[in-house]
């Protein structure tokens, strides 16, 4: 028998990254994305005010050398308030759908993996979640403790974790039956080893597929619920509060809804540009197949 | 030679649930069926689609719970035994799937499918390494691939896999689900001698699931014929090929292509589909479409006959005298 070393398949992230830059639609995304994240993660630093700083003397200009983007009524820079309302967007957006990722997966593939009265359970309470509309269940739970970050997180996690989790009990449902799952069966592989191992990787590709196309959708609710009153309190810069004082302005400066509307619509494009490519590369049989 | 696997009057019965203007019931896919495996040997199991065979295999296999009789694996019950006993057993009696690529987990590559059963077995100890190595040279696949997945090989190298995976702990009874099914004729042939070789060399008993009549002539010392859930006729294959008894196993036969243009075989051609197994024939279960019905056989079950190496159920078997075939 000889000494030489097998060689190592190439690791899932890799591959997925390779086929990823190849495709000028995750390329695109890919940089849209690294710009959100990376000017919100480097804003003390990039952000040329204070967010929150006024300046009377200044207030309402248009674009200039001094303020890329004009200030708002009360002379804040409205490019540091984009800047930092993107770090409370991604504040947001990344723990709500991470929460809501993590609970609809361990739910949803209970349900499809288990027994049938704790599938009937689990899809009672996916339902019962999502009958509350999403802006009522904030006006509700705001009236009870007060707006804040914490809510908007707490309220728009309860309200997508049924999304998650009938796309993963869905997939599950379908993979249960596959033949290499019964093939583990045949072997005496554990049920935990079967989830984790066979189930998990397979239902995680379209899973990151949803989610990735799924924080614009959260992005533009917390500003929803920011414009409402309901999300982040004043003066902390977030994008939906930049659209509310744009709106109430739009007669004096149209700078500010325009300086708040863009990042939202990077942001949508970047994620759901990123979203689409992966969903080509998260399958390995449609790897490399050039085209749709 | 002491039998290794002993299946005794065998039901597997599954609940059919009840729609809008059915009532709820039940059918038997496996319907008392006997046999049994000795150490070493192979025993094909022949039968239509939708007879039962894949659900006999399975309910061996602890993949199928059976309703009624006896698995008897070594002296040992295995129907009913706790999945956790089940487990070491595991080990020992092994199944391969009928989906060469399907049966595989798309997203490991082939050195972990190739390993897998050490550690869900708890061998972890072992070198793994070497293990794949091993096992690649084992079902002459180069060691390369051991970097490939499921979806970047063929389906006869999948196959090839499916044996390695199969083999890895040494087992003592291998289940074989249509192991030629989708693969080119000559990569059948490399298969069936690959599973031929590894049986000299481990000394495993093969029970093989198949539809081709071809490969069970070729490989295996004992055949049962499956129709609509029950065996019709078992026993040595020589003697079930040469000298057909029961009229089910004839026109198998008959429509085998017979690469000898002199050869002399009785055409028989079945009409219609197999009936319902949800409405199962009365008496006998063939008495539908056999050419020879008579009228006790719709209301009586036949019993076994045995005839010399072979049996068969049926009321009026064909005869060999002369080497000529005489029905009835």
């Amino acid at each position: 028998m000889s000494d030489t070393s097998l060689p190592k398949p190439r690791s899932e992230m890799g591959e997925i990254l390779h086929h990823l830059l190849r495709d000028p639609l995750g390329l695109v995304g890919l940089v849209i994305v690294t710009l959100i994240v990376g000017s919100a993660l480097l804003a003390p630093w990039i952000a040329p005010y204070d967010p929150i700083a006024m300046n009377i003397p200044d207030r309402l200009q248009g674009p200039s050398a001094a303020h890329l983007l004009g200030t708002d009524q009360i002379g804040r820079d409205t490019f540091s308030r984009v800047i930092w309302g993107g770090r409370v967007a991604l504040q947001v957006a990344l723990p709500t759908i991470g929460g809501a990722v993590a609970i609809g997966l361990i739910l949803g593939m209970a349900a499809g993996y288990g027994p049938k009265w704790l599938d009937t359970l689990i899809v009672l309470f996916f339902d019962t979640l999502r009958s509350f509309p999403t802006v009522m269940f904030a006006l509700a739970v705001v009236a009870l403790v007060g707006p804040s970050l914490n809510t908007v997180i707490f309220v728009i996690m309860a309200t997508s974790i049924p999304t998650y989790g009938r796309v993963v009990r869905t997939l599950t449902l379908s993979l249960k039956e596959a033949e290499f799952i019964t093939a583990e069966r045949a072997l005496g592989a554990s049920t935990l080893r079967i989830m984790g191992v066979h189930l998990l990787p397979n239902v995680l590709g379209p899973l990151a597929v949803l989610a990735a196309m799924d924080i614009p959708t959260v992005v533009g609710l917390e500003a929803g619920l920011s414009f409402l009153g309901m999300g982040v309190r004043p003066p902390t810069p977030s994008w939906g509060s930049l659209l509310n004082d744009g709106y109430s302005l739009i007669r004096n400066t149209p700078w500010l809804i325009i300086a708040g509307g863009i990042p939202l619509i990077l942001t949508t494009i970047g994620f759901t540009f990123l979203g689409e490519a992966l969903r080509d590369v998260v399958d390995p049989k449609l790897r490399g197949k050039g085209g749709k | 030679m002491s039998a290794l696997l002993d299946i005794k009057d065998v039901v597997v019965r599954f609940a059919v649930r009840g729609g809008v203007f059915s009532s709820a019931g039940s059918i038997d896919a496996v319907s008392g069926v006997s046999l049994s495996i000795e150490e070493g040997k192979t025993y094909g199991i022949v039968g239509e689609s939708g007879s039962g065979k894949t659900t006999l295999a399975r309910a061996v296999a602890g993949l199928h719970h059976a309703s009624e009789g006896s698995i008897l694996y070594r002296g040992q019950e295995l129907r009913d035994l706790p999945e956790a006993q089940f487990r070491k057993l595991r080990r020992e009696i092994v199944m391969m799937f009928q989906d060469p690529i399907g049966s595989l987990s798309p997203r490991l590559s082939v050195k972990s499918l190739i390993t897998e059963p050490f550690r869900i077995q708890g061998m972890k100890g072992r070198d793994l390494d070497a293990e794949a190595r091993r096992l690649l040279a084992m079902v002459g696949l180069p060691p390369e691939f051991a970097a490939r997945y499921p979806y970047q090989i063929s389906g006869g190298q999948a196959r090839r896999v499916g044996v390695a995976r199969a083999l890895a702990l040494d087992p003592k009874l291998l289940i074989a689900d249509e192991p030629t099914a989708g693969l080119d004729v000559s990569i059948q042939g490399e298969m069936l001698n690959l599973l031929a070789r590894l049986q000299d060399e481990l000394g495993l008993a093969i029970m093989i699931i198949t539809h081709n009549l071809n490969v069970v002539r070729h490989i295996t010392d004992r055949v049962g014929i499956m129709y609509l859930g029950k065996l019709v006729e078992e026993g040595e294959t020589d003697t079930v090929f040469s000298a057909p008894r029961h009229p089910y196993t004839l026109a198998l036969l008959a429509a085998n292509p017979e690469p000898d243009p002199d050869a002399q075989l009785m055409r028989i051609e079945l009409q219609g589909e197999p009936p319902s197994i949800l409405n199962r024939p009365t008496g006998c279960e063939f008495h539908t479409r056999c050419p020879f019905a008579q009228a006790r056989c719709s209301t009586d079950v036949p019993s076994w006959q045995v005839a010399g190496p072979a049996a068969h159920r049926c009321h009026l078997p064909a005869s060999w005298e002369q080497d000529k075939v005489c029905p009835a």
